[in-house]
């Protein structure tokens, strides 16, 4: 049992003890499953996980990290680590712990059965954030997350639960990393976002877990004419998973949801996305790419569901992988569900090697092998990459891809 | 004495099991144009790729020396560096890398190679813009992913816009003509003209005979089942125009 091993700390406040202990025994999803049939659940479950909150990183710069702006947030084994991190005070933005609160935290009542680690995030948390934006507040400053664990074996629970009052706009970039010391490490960790009327979220996502697992739920419930655009980069990591749940409820939204992932040896990344389109006249546009080494594995599942009377919908999703040697293995399943007459909705789905003829023209201009593959694999991204505006970023990603 | 550039020696290759090259000899000396001509499946443009180094051929017999040195197992980049250059007949697209940045890249490259440190920002700018304007390229295109969208007279400037980037000795011209019209033809050869000196040579292939009112040739050579038949002079050209090869093939055969 993963749980056998952890002091239950109650963070969470409620009238069950446990939300686990509602459904006892069934943590682990069974592989036969549809929507975990491609995960190597076994490499978590001979774990023994444990709690360890203790602070291992001394200083932020002994990670592989971008140039970080703005305030900085760092969660470290599960436990906010106030030495590395840095808060400003910003008009219009709120920042809180649920450690901290004095109310009742309660979890999240509307679990099903099949939401197994958000029942285990819920039931075992060890620390959430709070992120409120006021009502027509742009926020400039960009609020970075950092999720680090550090110790061996250690299970970290972590949520961020972000509101966007009406006509705000947030930046909020997520790092989940598993520091090169530690391993077997397990981030769980849940993102609860609302978007409010006309308000807008820009989520960048970069995962490098080395030798640790990380499963990170995204729901992002979106209000009339609100816009949304999640970038999601996985450079490594011996089991990630990103569930995302899109619900669009209010009219004229704009949905995006980016990814790059390149899993290597003995590694599996899994992107699996679920867009739920409510209403009418609202666009989606999907796009994520896979770049998969050795026998690492990867996985796209996207989901598109337009509901009855969801009219003029544009919705667009795209998965292109490439697979660099003879044992690298992508799952792709794209999903389009119509329940509506009048939309515009496309999906594609390809994976293929190198082209041989294309590397042999750039290595007639003079670039090695090596460099070519490079320039290969830059092109193929580039349309994800540039979704991030920041040249210091996009540099950091592609770097970290490259020599993943 | 003219000092020899390529020197290629009783070249055999073949594709899985088709023999395609049968014992090819050729000489080019610095500063000559030769063209090579031939009908369609002689083998003119495996014996481009050969030379660029296509390892999709295999090599059975002979060799290729540049200037004196074998080259014959040599990667194409290696090639690439110590100055061979192959304008494709079919320039490949490549999406999502600009053609700045790829040329930046072969550039800095070849600089490496010769332990030359990359070339500074400025100077690359400035060359790109002197370079452009020998073969009239677009400025847009230059920003562009390579060839993508390109037109394919557009695709056939850009190829000797790279070739006067990287200044080769050996420049091959595989085919450069086809899918030009008449005023991008005399462009594509003005470029190929302004860019050669007593220090360089090109090997230019080709269908027709029209490509060398403009790119005028020292040596035609014909080449006929992987072997080259018959040599001359620019009249050979001519001669062949009016003709076609089928008597070249009785004579051969005779």
């Amino acid at each position: 049992m993963i749980t056998d091993k952890l002091n239950y700390s109650p963070l969470v406040k409620a009238e069950s003890n446990n939300a686990l202990d509602q459904f006892k025994g069934t943590l682990y999803p069974s592989k036969k499953e549809e929507e975990w049939r491609y995960s190597p659940l076994k490499k978590l479950r001979k774990i023994p996980f444990i709690n360890d909150s203790s602070f291992v990183v001394k200083n932020l710069s002994l990670l592989n990290l971008p140039k970080l702006e703005g305030n900085i947030l760092v969660l470290e084994n599960g436990r906010f680590n106030p030495n590395l991190s840095f808060i400003d005070n910003i008009q219009g933005l709120n920042i809180s712990f649920i450690s901290n609160s004095k109310e009742n935290y309660p979890y999240s009542t509307n679990l099903k059965k099949e939401d197994y680690f958000s029942l285990l995030n819920s039931s075992y948390l060890s620390e959430g954030i709070v992120i409120r934006v006021d009502g027509n507040a742009k926020i400039e400053e960009t609020v970075n997350v950092l999720n680090i664990v550090s110790s061996n074996n250690c299970l970290v629970n972590t949520k961020i639960d972000v509101f966007l009052n009406e006509n705000s706009s947030l930046h909020l970039k997520q790092y989940f990393i598993g520091n090169t010391t530690s391993k077997n490490g397990f981030i769980n960790h849940l993102n609860n976002i609302s978007i409010k009327e006309n308000a807008s979220l820009v989520l960048d996502k970069f995962q490098d877990l080395n030798l640790n697992f990380n499963i990170s739920n995204d729901c992002i419930n979106q209000g009339r004419s609100s816009k949304v655009i999640s970038n999601t980069f996985s450079t490594s990591g011996l089991f990630t998973r990103n569930n995302v749940t899109n619900n669009v409820n209010g009219e004229h939204c704009h949905s995006e949801l980016n990814g790059v992932f390149s899993p290597s040896e003995n590694e599996y990344i899994d992107n699996h996305t679920l867009i739920n389109h409510f209403v009418a006249n609202c666009k989606s546009f999907e796009n994520f790419k896979g770049i998969v080494k050795g026998n690492g594995v990867g996985v796209f599942n996207g989901k598109v569901i337009v509901h009855e009377n969801a009219q003029k919908i544009e919705a667009f999703q795209n998965n292109k992988n490439i697979l660099l040697d003879k044992e690298s293995i992508i799952y792709s399943k794209p999903e389009l569900e119509i329940y509506a007459d009048d939309v515009k909705c496309s999906h594609g789905s390809t994976t293929g090697q190198f082209d041989d003829e294309a590397i042999f023209y750039l290595r007639a201009r003079g670039i090695s092998l090596k460099k070519s593959k490079e320039l290969m694999i830059l092109g193929f991204i580039n349309e994800v990459i540039k979704k991030c505006n920041n040249i210091d970023y996009q540099d950091f990603i592609i770097e970290r891809l490259l020599n993943n | 004495m003219k000092e020899v550039l390529i020197d290629i020696k009783d070249l055999e290759c073949k594709i899985g099991d088709q023999k395609i090259l049968k014992g090819l000899n050729l000489k080019v000396n610095k500063g000559e144009i030769h063209a090579i001509m031939g009908p369609n499946g002689s083998g003119k443009s495996t014996l481009s790729s050969l030379l660029a180094g296509n390892d999709n051929y295999e090599i059975t017999n002979g060799s290729i020396f540049f200037e004196g040195e074998d080259i014959t197992d040599l990667s194409p980049e290696e090639r690439s560096w110590k100055g061979v250059f192959l304008a494709f007949q079919y320039p490949i697209e490549i999406p999502g890398v600009s053609n700045i940045n790829f040329l930046r890249t072969a550039l800095n490259e070849k600089n490496k190679f010769f332990g030359k440190d990359p070339i500074p920002a400025k100077d690359f700018l400035k060359m790109v813009s002197e370079k452009s304007a020998l073969v009239g390229l677009d400025n847009k295109l230059k920003n562009r992913s390579v060839n993508e969208g390109f037109s394919g007279g557009e695709k056939k400037r850009n190829e000797i816009f790279q070739m006067a980037m990287l200044n080769p000795k050996l420049s091959i011209l595989d085919e450069t003509d086809s899918g030009l019209d008449i005023d991008a033809l005399k462009i594509v050869a003005g470029g190929v003209n302004k860019l050669k000196s007593n220090e360089n040579a090109t090997i230019v292939i080709t269908h027709y005979q029209r490509l060398l009112d403009y790119i005028v040739p020292d040596f035609v050579h014909v080449l006929h089942d992987g072997k080259i038949v018959k040599t001359g002079d620019k009249n050979l050209a001519l001669e062949l125009e009016k003709k076609g090869y089928d008597w070249l093939k009785i004579n051969s055969l005779n």
